[in-house]
């Protein structure tokens, strides 16, 4: 996928999300009143409803949940295979964020439950702009930070 | 009894079914399935197009506009359209609300349906430029990862692992609806699959082979809801829609979902049996949602018909099989009979509890489930309980 132009599709309420990838930093939006974390982005807080909230940085770690490894190419000029994986944050445990998979592309070595960190990837988007986008890694010394 | 009239048990009923071809390439537009499987269905219960008042179908963007069929056949003061936009999660639902519209008396006569030109027209989730306002599915498309194939596939790697279960519990459940398509004379797979064939297939969406995944269809099927009371006077034996619910679930990103190993229609599950009266063990026949093989062995689980963790078991014991004690998919589900978007489920439970399915009947069906999609990736639901009129 790296040589391709990649679809960013931010929207008003993920914007600063995607700009915050760009710095290399992994942002959650935390509610004001009760202190929940919550990704993708929302106006409002599911636990108490609150509108009041700001953006925080993720800790950036979590454990593999699943991932797939595609065969079959979406579209004639993906290359194949590739690896997604979907991560469950130590942050918060029904925070589930995907991303690419910083390894071997048929996925192998991955393993539920596998602690993994955060990487990034530069990509060129759809209007030829720089942009980031988000490719898991497996965390080093991952024994202490479980 | 207050309760008692907000219900929607027993209310209205299902008086005909209709179907066009499932081919791989209809030649027409979905205007004309939509229209052909309409007339059948209205020639089935024994209807005439000026009996209609009510139209319902769900589409994503790739079929005719209900308001154009509604015009089409000649309805000059529709009551009731609704145009559901929704895929797999959304196809019971779509006859609940025509359900809801001729019980509260908005409509006498709705027809339902499902049109497609899922082969020859386009495939759902291909690459062909994403929508402006992707929403959520903003995070996964840069990677790749945006077909339904790839995005079942992740849910499933979860649960086989959660479980324990093999390839080959996902392979059984294939194997079990191809025998089943075999009796069925429209469905569109009908060579016999080995487990050999099964595990040679090739990776669509690693864990998903070729044969865990749906057909892709081109066809239509209709339904006819009008009051129970109306439909003890027409052609075919009434089908009662006994009871009814929605559901919610999850993207694959989203919050309060810290559990994935039991699929989401297992918070509804309960609301849809105490809206029919019933519970699990009076289903005599289920029709499940199945895009994809794990599909059916969630919504054993989810559905009460097992604990989570022993469909796969179930189904290797051949209970879900014609002659087992809860046969599943009897018309070969979208794996082998063919894709029509959840609607061609509700045909079979009809058909079931009418007796007609011939070689494939299911012998004294009285009480059929029909669902949709169990809510992942959507973060919806639905689900039916037919019952044969009394
Ligand atoms: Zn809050």
């Amino acid at each position: 996928m790296s040589d391709q132009q990649v679809p960013v599709l931010m929207d008003r309420d993920s914007r600063e999300w995607w700009l915050a990838l760009r710095r290399h930093e992994l942002a959650l939006q935390t509610c004001t009143d009760c202190g929940r974390l919550r990704w993708p982005s929302r106006a409002i807080c599911n636990d108490c409803g609150s509108l009041e909230w700001r953006w925080t940085e993720s800790r950036g770690t979590g454990t593999v949940v699943s991932w797939t490894v595609t065969h079959r190419p979406p579209s004639p000029q993906a290359l194949v295979p590739y690896t997604v994986v979907l991560v469950r944050l130590d942050d918060q445990d029904d925070v589930f964020m995907p991303g690419g998979w910083n390894g071997p592309a048929d996925g192998e070595g991955l393993a539920i439950g596998l602690h993994v960190r955060v990487g990034y990837q530069a990509v060129v988007d759809q209007h030829g702009e720089d942009a980031t986008i988000l490719r898991w890694e497996p965390s080093v010394g991952s024994g202490e930070e479980i | 009894m207050p309760h008692a009239e907000r219900t929607l048990r027993d209310r209205t009923a299902i008086v005909g079914v209709g179907y066009t071809d499932y081919s791989r390439d209809s030649g027409v537009s979905t205007q004309t399935l939509a229209l052909r499987a309409i007339r059948a269905a209205l020639d089935d219960a024994g209807l005439g197009v000026r009996d209609v008042d009510g139209v319902a179908c769900h589409r994503v963007g790739d079929s005719v506009d209900p308001a154009q069929v509604a015009q089409g056949l000649g309805i000059a003061d529709v009551r009731f359209v609704r145009d559901v936009f929704g895929g797999g999660s959304a196809s019971v639902g779509t006859l609940v609300d025509a359900a809801m519209a001729v019980a509260s008396g908005m409509a006498e006569c709705v027809v339902c349906w499902r049109a497609l030109n899922s082969r020859s027209e386009g495939r759902m989730g291909s690459a062909t430029g994403p929508a402006a306002a992707a929403g959520d599915a903003q995070y996964w498309i840069p990677h790749g990862h945006l077909t339904p194939p790839q995005l079942f596939a992740m849910e499933t790697r979860a649960y086989l692992h959660r479980w324990d279960y093999a390839a080959e519990d996902l392979g059984r459940v294939a194997i079990t609806q191809r025998e089943h398509a075999r009796l069925s004379p429209r469905a569109m797979m009908t060579q016999p699959l080995t487990m050999e064939d099964y595990l040679a297939s090739r990776w669509i969406s690693d864990p998903l082979r070729l044969f865990d995944c749906c057909l892709e269809t081109d066809g239509a099927v209709a339904l006819v809801v009008t009051t129970a009371e109306r439909a003890r006077d027409l052609r075919k034996p009434a089908v009662l829609i006994s009871g009814a619910a929605f559901g919610g679930g999850y993207q694959l990103t989203s919050n309060h979902w810290s559990d994935r190993s039991v699929a989401p229609a297992v918070r509804m599950a309960p609301r849809l049996y105490a809206s029919a009266g019933i519970g699990p063990e009076e289903i005599d026949v289920a029709e499940f949602y199945d895009a994809f093989t794990p599909l059916v062995l969630m919504q054993l689980e989810a559905y009460g018909f097992c604990k989570p963790g022993e469909a796969a078991a179930m189904v290797a014991d051949g209970a879900t099989a014609l002659g087992g004690s809860l046969p599943v998919n009897t018309h070969g589900g979208h794996l082998s009979e063919g894709y029509v978007h959840g609607l061609n489920h509700v045909v079979e439970a009809v058909n079931q509890l009418r007796g007609a399915c011939g070689p494939r009947q299911v012998p004294g069906a009285e009480v059929a489930l029909a669902t949709s999609q169990p809510g992942m990736l959507s973060g919806a639901t639905s689900a039916v309980v037919l019952r044969q009129a009394a």
